[in-house]
């Protein structure tokens, strides 16, 4: 066989088998990714929380909440990573390394998002609540804490862990300021193989199982809290507090 | 708060039968020797341009149970809510436990510290229970201790325990709201209530959304705090039980007090209005 002849086989014939010569690099891709997104999320859920409070006061104090959260929930993630990483350069010298400028390109999209689904848990918890908390002389702070809040997170947790995906799969445009995550490892082993399909389909099915995972870990911590445990590791999870309150009745 | 001062009624205590373990409903209810306990001067109260408190007189004095009653929309609901301050009056003073408040305040609110302090005297039960779903029942009664008593844990679960035993629920510490029936978490919503040792408690028609079956295990624990001489305003649409327990009945109409009086007012209703109601309702 031919040289000419090897190269053009070499397009029509998967190596399945790259996946796993480049498998170290997509692990660390991979890892970035997450690591993004972790980071990401921590900082979304609290920024989020805080414009979903915003959100719904007054509305002469609520406009700058609502048109923030219009705006980002509108910019794409590659317009917002630009904007972060070159723009804030150019127009006021502020250098963020590409870690940091990922975190808040996402951070700056998802805290809108994030903010209207807190602001509907919120607002699906009955008024009662916040006056059963006010009668038993809570203050504004305790009411927050202990009677909305783990309610809130009980209704939002399964859209919260949507946002978690969708910011995954988000650094995946953040090639464009050379964060080597899954897609740009992907981008770089194709150039070198010329095995496109083989590698951005390894890609496409660690974003899956990522999704997977976080499906399970978000529904387990659903069905732990709030309410009656329901699953084998849920009530696993809540085991100590269930005998402590059970030795209570039986006495 | 100065509640270990205060001293049980003990004509209540002798009334009540003995119950050797866990604690009974008179060792929860301490009901201070000080009158009148709260009083309320001329308050109004609208909502926009409707007034539905429009100028109301009332003095609950400790150990009186105090029963309103009326139709939908004649303010009894708002008038109860104003004793616990989650109605703000929009005029009038309401004076209790040692503070006086002239209404209306800055932008129609109190200030937070002292709204608190005013309602760890105050307990209320609700006519929608308002337990908190994602607590156990033992936690939703002791909460109020540990968030507002600042008792530690593990007093503050022993404690709870003691109370949900005082409404017969001991068993059910571990149980979840939703896994209660009405009438169950209506007991738990009393308990939690009652664990800070209001002087005051106030009753929004606790039964009005009970099944009929469980309206009478309610009614009973209600009754027996009664006996125990804790301070009551109860609004009820239950007339034959109010006219048992109350020592001063209050029939309002279009945000006033259309008559007051003691028992006999059902009997002998002197204004036109009342009358019609009750026999519309009896």
């Amino acid at each position: 066989m031919s040289a000419v002849a090897d190269v053009m086989a070499s397009h029509t014939i998967y190596h399945w088998g790259l996946i796993n010569t480049y498998r170290g690099q997509l692990l660390h891709g991979l890892l970035r990714a997450l690591n993004v997104a972790l980071a990401s999320l921590v900082l979304s859920v609290v920024c989020g929380m805080l414009l979903a409070m915003w959100r719904m006061a007054p509305r002469r104090y609520s406009w700058p909440a609502a048109l923030y959260i219009n705006i980002f929930r509108g910019v794409p993630p590659l317009v917002s990573v630009i904007w972060v990483y070159f723009g804030l350069a150019l127009a006021f010298n502020i250098q963020f390394s590409v870690f940091q400028a990922s975190v808040i390109a996402l951070v700056l999209l998802y805290s809108a998002f994030l903010a209207e689904i807190f602001r509907s848990a919120l607002g699906a918890i009955p008024k009662g609540q916040r006056e059963a908390g006010l009668s038993l002389g809570f203050r504004p702070r305790t009411i927050f804490f202990t009677v909305l809040l783990p309610q809130a997170a009980k209704i939002s947790l399964p859209n919260v862990g949507s946002m978690l995906i969708g910011m995954v799969k988000d650094t995946s445009t953040f090639q464009v300021i050379g964060l080597m995550e899954v897609v740009y490892v992907s981008t770089n082993a194709e150039a070198t193989t010329f095995q496109p399909f083989v590698l951005y389909t390894a890609a496409a099915a660690m974003y899956v199982i990522v999704a997977f995972v976080v499906d399970f870990v978000f529904r387990t911590l659903e069905r732990s809290i709030g309410g009656r445990p329901v699953g084998m590791l849920p009530r696993l999870l809540t085991y100590r507090k269930e005998r402590r309150v059970r030795a209570f009745a039986e006495a | 708060m100065n509640m270990d001062l205060a001293e049980p009624d003990s004509t209540a205590v002798a009334a009540m039968p003995p119950e050797p373990d866990g604690e009974t409903m008179a060792d929860l209810v301490k009901a201070p020797s000080s009158t009148p306990l709260v009083t309320l001067e001329g308050v109004h109260k609208s909502f926009g341009k409707r007034e539905v408190i429009a100028g109301v007189d009332l003095q609950v004095d400790a150990g009186q149970h105090i029963v309103i009653f009326g139709p939908s929309g004649s303010g009894k609901s708002t008038l109860l809510r104003m004793m616990n301050l989650l109605e703000i009056p929009s005029a009038g003073t309401l004076s209790a436990f040692g503070t006086s408040l002239t209404f209306p305040m800055k932008r129609d609110r109190v200030p937070v510290r002292q709204a608190t302090a005013f309602r760890r005297n105050v307990g209320m039960v609700f006519q929608q229970f308002n337990l908190f779903p994602n607590m156990r029942a033992l936690h939703n009664v002791a909460v109020p201790l540990m968030r507002t008593a600042g008792v530690k844990r593990a007093e503050a679960e022993e404690r709870a325990a003691a109370a949900l035993e005082s409404v017969g629920l001991r068993k059910w510490c571990g149980h979840f709201p939703s896994e209660l029936s009405g009438g169950q978490q209506q007991r738990v919503a009393i308990a939690r209530a009652l664990v800070l040792e209001p002087k005051l408690l106030l009753f929004d028609e606790p039964t009005s959304a009970l099944d009929v079956e469980m309206i009478g295990e309610v009614l009973s624990v209600v009754r027996d705090l009664a006996s125990a001489g804790m301070t009551m305003v109860i609004v009820t649409h239950e007339l034959g039980f109010a006219k048992e327990i109350g020592d001063m009945h209050i029939f309002m109409e279009d945000g006033l007090v259309a008559e007051k009086g003691p028992r006999s007012l059902y009997d002998n209703p002197q204004n036109e209005r009342t009358r019609r109601f009750l026999e519309a309702v009896l």
